[in-house]
């Protein structure tokens, strides 16, 4: 059964990662994590410093490719004045969670491996849990409640980055529309339960690249070398968790109902 | 007082532009170090090229079958329906996937995958000093190390656009089945919208991006140091930039390419 073994290794490592998020999900649920509320508050502090500008910005740049490919594309179909669908459905719906998952994965989601790593390398976390810190609560569930601290805001703000860009990229820049006439559209062609479910896409594809760091963090072994092969790693599920989860929660929240103000 | 004022403001902007500009020398020295004779990079370019395919396969097809399915697929199938329209998918698709999507896809996830494995390995070569002992033996790092991989990076994301491009089709194929529709007019629309100028925009926009990635991941993997924390930074930071570069890079070009051909914008 030469073929089965990559598929079982795929399969134990899933299960592995399954047990290992479920204790930390435990623990944020159980409210444990509040006898680190500290340390909670310095990881929020570092996500804020060390990432925020990165996120925005990746999302200010795919703000403006939106607004460009929807002011070419509506003024294609002979309807310029409309480029405010496109830039509303784009941004809003689609390509700021995206950005969102990518820059999180990218610099969070591998921050927190490098971070675990080194320090399951050097001996600190065997550390923590003979000092009787149970280290998975410490190190890990007061990320993730960091995280859910932060990041709703930190998204809302990206939201708006994005929006800024789209309009500078469809009014400013290409032209074809009054700036009046855009946001008529624009804000026609959306309302809070899209913003909402926007926001719940963002957090959960946030959930998972915090975890999946987590977990390839706190088990890194091999050296310093180990850390980067565990960072180059968790990437790769990264990367794939987050097209799933954006793909299933368009499928989700806007498959069956378009919620667009026309049509029967 | 002043001086630790200004060195605080300028110190993060003057670090940032001496490692473009050292990420520039190393583009520089990498392209001419690969046409002036001798080559002695061909058994490590088949690898890595080898390496990069193997790699990303796979995430690179789920990838691709979600970002079609969910972002153009859906939401434009759901748009389209209002309006009686859906045989138009096609033509959309071919602005979305050719155009914007499959390329930036094929970016994300080589540069997640094949990206920040070159710089780890390269990092691990580098806090192991083998690089310092290659060059005491008198063997060019840039030459043997640096060089195959940005030619297999390049060649690999070129090709691997079409790939991403069929898959992202077949998401669109699954949005169109999904509403009920016969797939003749999607394949009819799309076939009549699509266009040469978009093709190669799109493989000499990926092969671009690919040298972007190579040369990134390399200079942050050659340049991995501090200690035990030192590989796995060099990864995070490696992973970020390429990321910001390519996005950039792709804003322009498309901007570009959009503003000077504006026959691939007519829709038939």
């Amino acid at each position: 059964m030469e073929w089965l073994t990559v598929p079982r290794e795929w399969l134990t490592s899933a299960g592995e990662i399954a047990k290992f998020c479920g204790k930390i999900l435990g623990q944020v649920y159980s409210l444990k994590v509040f006898r680190f509320f500290g340390e909670t508050l310095r990881q929020s502090g570092i996500l804020i410093v060390s990432s925020t500008i990165v996120i925005w910005g990746l999302v200010f740049i795919i703000g403006l490719q939106c607004g460009t490919e929807g002011a070419y594309f509506s003024r294609s179909v002979g309807a310029p004045s409309q480029a405010g669908v496109f830039a509303a459905w784009c941004d809003l719906r689609e390509l700021v969670p995206y950005a969102f998952g990518y820059m999180m994965a990218a610099k969070v989601g591998t921050g927190i491996v490098a971070e675990l790593g080194s320090m399951r390398i050097s001996d600190e976390i065997d550390a923590l849990e003979v000092m009787g810190i149970d280290s998975v609560l410490f190190l890990c569930a007061t990320r993730l409640l960091a995280s859910w601290l932060v990041l709703p805001f930190v998204y809302l703000a990206a939201i708006g980055a994005g929006f800024f860009a789209s309009y500078l990229a469809v009014v400013q820049q290409v032209g074809d529309v009054s700036s009046g006439g855009y946001f008529l559209v624009f804000w026609m062609f959306q309302n809070p339960p899209d913003l909402v479910y926007s926001l719940i896409k963002g957090m959960v594809m946030a959930t998972v690249v915090v975890l999946v760091g987590c977990y390839y963090g706190y088990n890194a072994s091999g050296g310093p070398v180990g850390v980067g092969t565990a960072t180059a790693k968790s990437m790769v599920l990264n990367i794939v968790m987050v097209h799933l989860i954006g793909m299933l929660g368009t499928q989700v929240f806007w498959g069956a109902n378009p919620r667009a103000p026309i049509g029967g | 007082m002043v001086r630790s004022v200004a060195d605080r403001a300028f110190l993060p902007t003057k670090n940032l532009l001496e490692e473009v500009g050292d990420m520039m020398i190393l583009t520089g020295k990498t392209i001419s170090s690969a046409l002036r004779p001798p080559y002695p990079y061909g058994g490590e370019f088949v690898s890595q090229f080898l390496f990069a395919i193997k790699l990303c396969w796979f995430p690179l097809l789920v990838s691709t079958v979600a970002f079609g399915f969910g972002a153009p697929g859906l939401q434009a199938a759901n748009f389209l329906v209002i309006f009686g329209a859906l045989d138009r998918l096609g033509g959309f698709f071919v602005l979305a996937s050719i155009r914007e999507f499959a390329p930036f896809v094929t970016a994300i996830v080589l540069a997640g995958v094949a990206g920040t494995a070159i710089t780890a390995d390269l990092g691990a070569r580098k806090i192991r000093e083998e690089l310092d002992a290659l060059q005491v033996l008198g063997v060019d790092p840039v030459k043997n190390l640096v060089v195959p991989r940005f030619l297999a990076l390049m060649l690999v994301t070129g090709l691997f656009n079409i790939y991403a491009l069929i898959f992202g089709v077949f998401g669109g194929i699954l949005a169109t089945l999904t509403n009920g529709a016969p797939l003749g007019p999607f394949w009819a629309t799309f076939f009549t919208n699509a266009s040469t100028t978009d093709l190669w925009g799109s493989v000499l926009k990926t092969t671009l991006f690919g040298a972007i990635i190579a040369i990134v991941c390399c200079y942050k993997g050659m340049t991995a140091s501090g200690g035990a924390e030192g590989v796995g930074r060099a990864v995070n930071q490696a992973v970020v930039i390429a990321f910001l570069g390519v996005f950039a890079f792709n804003y322009v070009f498309t901007q570009t390419l959009l503003a000077t051909h504006p026959e691939i914008l007519v829709p038939r």
